[in-house]
């Protein structure tokens, strides 16, 4: 029987989801993330046995990378956990919630209540498998920690739950995985991610989503608190899904703490995606830098609003965002919009945005070197990526995003020269 | 073998800034284009390129008679033109030897050899004494302007085209990076190469000595001359070009 504080949530949250109605998120402008063709009553938690190897799909995005440890849920249940490095404990939440209950009730969604809208309520009801990670105090783990979220069949329902604690001056990688095939139907991950990064603690942090081509909806939050003189670096990636709505939250708690995150998205088809991020510092002496990229091709729509939040005490804080967007496609529409509240003085904070195509001044450079537009348009956008891959200081990772990026762009390359070369008339 | 300027004139959307420019220059000769700024320097050298900002609306240009007047900026390239630009474009994320590979091997038919290109860079290097941690920098991202001619100048240098423009290359630079640059360039003249150096100063010409000089105002060349030209030039000033062409047309 699971300990009452896991109980106790999910009835409250299933309360919530029961007298909430499917939300529709506006913004001033053109801007509308709606989930009404979204048939959820059609989707189910489906459940799988366990696995004695790794699909195919979860191998090819993994490369032969060795893990501290691995996890992989398939829809509702974690079909996959080995655990390389034995000074680790990870294992699938609901088992932690048991065997680990003095760690997982001091830290099981601290940072995430279950009533602040209808799909944290969902994913607070109806979370199963799950994961839970924990670095103990001082430990160094030099390969990544891996966690798969899997769903190859359509009209699946996954509701996920990750926790992860880094102990005092711990340091590690955590990736998390966020793949599907080309579905032929929908499916919905409804997600949760809370890390911990205890004092002195430095974590690496990625999140990878690539839902393939089907119809995947992805409405998630995703929360990191940093404790005194903690870092991490967080690195989501995006790259594929039809629609995302997710709140991506950095919180530098404690002084001394210090977050860098950086993200890249790249939308193609009818793919809709729509991140709000905060940068929130709720104690002064702490530092961050944030740097979102984003590329549009085909009808894609893309709205990326980034916040800096410092409040009331938390004075000497040192911070500053910007955000990028490329048009490569006549049809897509996009959005990036950097926001402040500062409510103490004292503070560095700034944010920068732009909102851009190619540029023509580089590409007539380029070609001068021999490089045809179309060639030129691919180092353009391969580049303007790079800054935000090799801050995932990870080979293997980032080698999967740089050929992703390559395969996209391949697969865009008529719209783009047909769009640059229309803009090229047009000037 | 020469490349060849008839008659061209060339407008951008508010006017025309180029009313009919003849110039010849051959493999093996270097040209100096000299003129006060707003003179239409910069615009020859562009329309050279194919910059689609720049159109031609009478003329030709041509190389070893192929006829590049509508050509791609990327088969003049491929043609052997080359221009080491005045404000070379930023390319995030691209680093200098990525870039030149790249540009190397759009010209040949098998991509260079790792171990070549690595001596090829080297060796051009060492010609403009730059540092070997400078080819892992960003293309011109963060660069000051001394670096910025270096890197056109590295470009030129590891390309080998057989026609040079090089756009108010000396501007910015001081004695030192001039010096270097100069001599890069003295380096890479030979018989089968043309250069037309664009300048604004004779301070340059006297380090790379050019053969013919050619003065530009209001986008036509009205003076031509040998390297004295230059000279005098220097000593008169563009005033007195400006008052000699206002008698002649008087």
């Amino acid at each position: 029987m699971p300990p009452s504080f896991v109980e106790d949530r999910r009835k409250a949250a299933l309360e919530v989801f029961e007298s909430q109605p499917l939300p529709t998120w506006r913004r001033s402008g053109f801007w509308t993330t709606t989930l009404r063709r979204l048939r959820l009553d059609e989707l189910e938690p489906r459940r799988y046995e366990p696995l004695d190897e790794l699909p195919e799909i979860v191998r090819q995005d993994l490369g032969d990378e060795e893990h501290a440890g691995l996890i992989v849920q398939r829809g509702a249940s974690v079909v996959y956990t080995h655990v390389a490095d034995e000074r680790i404990t990870m294992m699938p939440l609901e088992q932690a919630v048991e065997e680990r209950a003095d760690l997982v009730e001091e830290y099981f969604a601290k940072r995430l209540p279950y009533d602040e809208g209808k799909f944290p309520a969902a994913t607070a009801a109806f979370w199963t498998g799950g994961v839970f990670v924990h670095v103990p105090k001082d430990v160094q783990l030099e390969r990544p920690i891996q966690v798969v979220w899997l769903i190859d069949e359509p009209d699946t329902a996954q509701y996920a739950h990750t926790l992860a604690v880094v102990g005092e001056f711990a340091e590690c990688k955590i990736r998390e995985y966020f793949v599907a095939p080309d579905l032929e139907g929908q499916a919905l991950h409804a997600g949760a991610f809370e890390l911990y990064a205890l004092p002195g603690s430095h974590v690496n942090l990625a999140h990878y989503q690539d839902w393939g081509a089907g119809e995947v909806y992805d409405v998630s939050t995703r929360r990191v608190e940093i404790r005194r003189d903690a870092q991490v670096k967080w690195v989501p990636i995006h790259l594929g899904g039809h629609l995302t709505k997710q709140t991506l939250d950095i919180v530098t708690a404690e002084k001394g703490s210090d977050m860098r995150h950086t993200g890249m998205y790249f939308t193609e088809r009818d793919e809709h995606l729509d991140l709000f991020s905060t940068d929130k510092h709720e104690e002064g002496h702490t530092t961050g830098d944030t740097v979102w990229k984003g590329a549009l091709t085909g009808d894609s729509r893309a709205s990326y609003e980034g916040l800096i939040h410092i409040v009331p005490g938390a004075s000497e804080t040192d911070t500053y965002l910007q955000t990028h967007q490329m048009l490569l496609s006549p049809k897509a529409k996009g959005d990036a919009i950097p926001s402040l509240i500062v409510e103490v003085d004292n503070v560095k904070a700034s944010h920068g945005g732009t909102v851009g195509e190619l540029d023509e001044e580089q590409i007539f450079y380029m070609m001068t070197r021999g490089l045809s537009r179309t060639e030129a348009v691919r180092v353009l956008v391969e580049g303007y990526f790079e800054e935000v891959v090799q801050r995932l200081e990870d080979p293997g990772l980032e080698a999967l995003v740089r050929r992703r990026i390559a395969e996209k762009l391949r697969g865009a390359e008529q719209q783009v020269r047909d769009f640059v070369a229309e803009r090229a008339e047009a000037a | 073998m020469t490349l060849e300027i008839r008659n061209l004139h060339v407008r951008t959307e508010e006017r025309e800034i180029l009313h009919g420019v003849d110039l010849v220059v051959k493999r093996g000769e270097t040209h100096a284009l000299m003129g006060p700024n707003g003179s239409g320097k910069s615009t020859l050298a562009n329309t050279l390129m194919g910059n689609p900002v720049y159109e031609i609306t009478e003329g030709r240009i041509l190389l070893d008679g192929e006829d590049l007047t509508e050509a791609d900026p990327d088969e003049r390239a491929k043609a052997g033109l080359f221009m080491a630009f005045q404000y070379p474009a930023t390319i995030p994320g691209v680093s200098v030897a990525n870039f030149l590979r790249m540009a190397l091997n759009a010209k040949r038919d098998e991509p260079i050899k790792v171990k070549e290109f690595g001596r090829v860079l080297g060796d051009s290097m060492d010609l403009l004494r730059i540092d070997r941690d400078f080819t892992s920098r960003y293309l011109n991202e963060g660069f000051s302007g001394g670096e910025k001619k270096r890197a056109e100048i590295l470009q030129l240098a590891v390309l080998e085209p057989d026609f040079a423009v090089l756009d108010e290359t000396d501007s910015g630079l001081d004695i030192d990076a001039l010096r270097i640059v100069a001599d890069g360039v003295n380096r890479m003249r030979e018989p089968e190469r043309g250069f037309l150096i664009i300048t604004h100063y004779a301070r340059l010409l006297g380090y790379v000595r050019p053969d013919f000089v050619h003065i530009m105002l209001d986008g036509r060349i009205v003076r031509e001359g040998g390297p004295e030209l230059a000279d005098e030039l220097e000593d008169k000033g563009y005033e007195w070009v400006r008052e000699e062409v206002a008698a002649g047309a008087s």
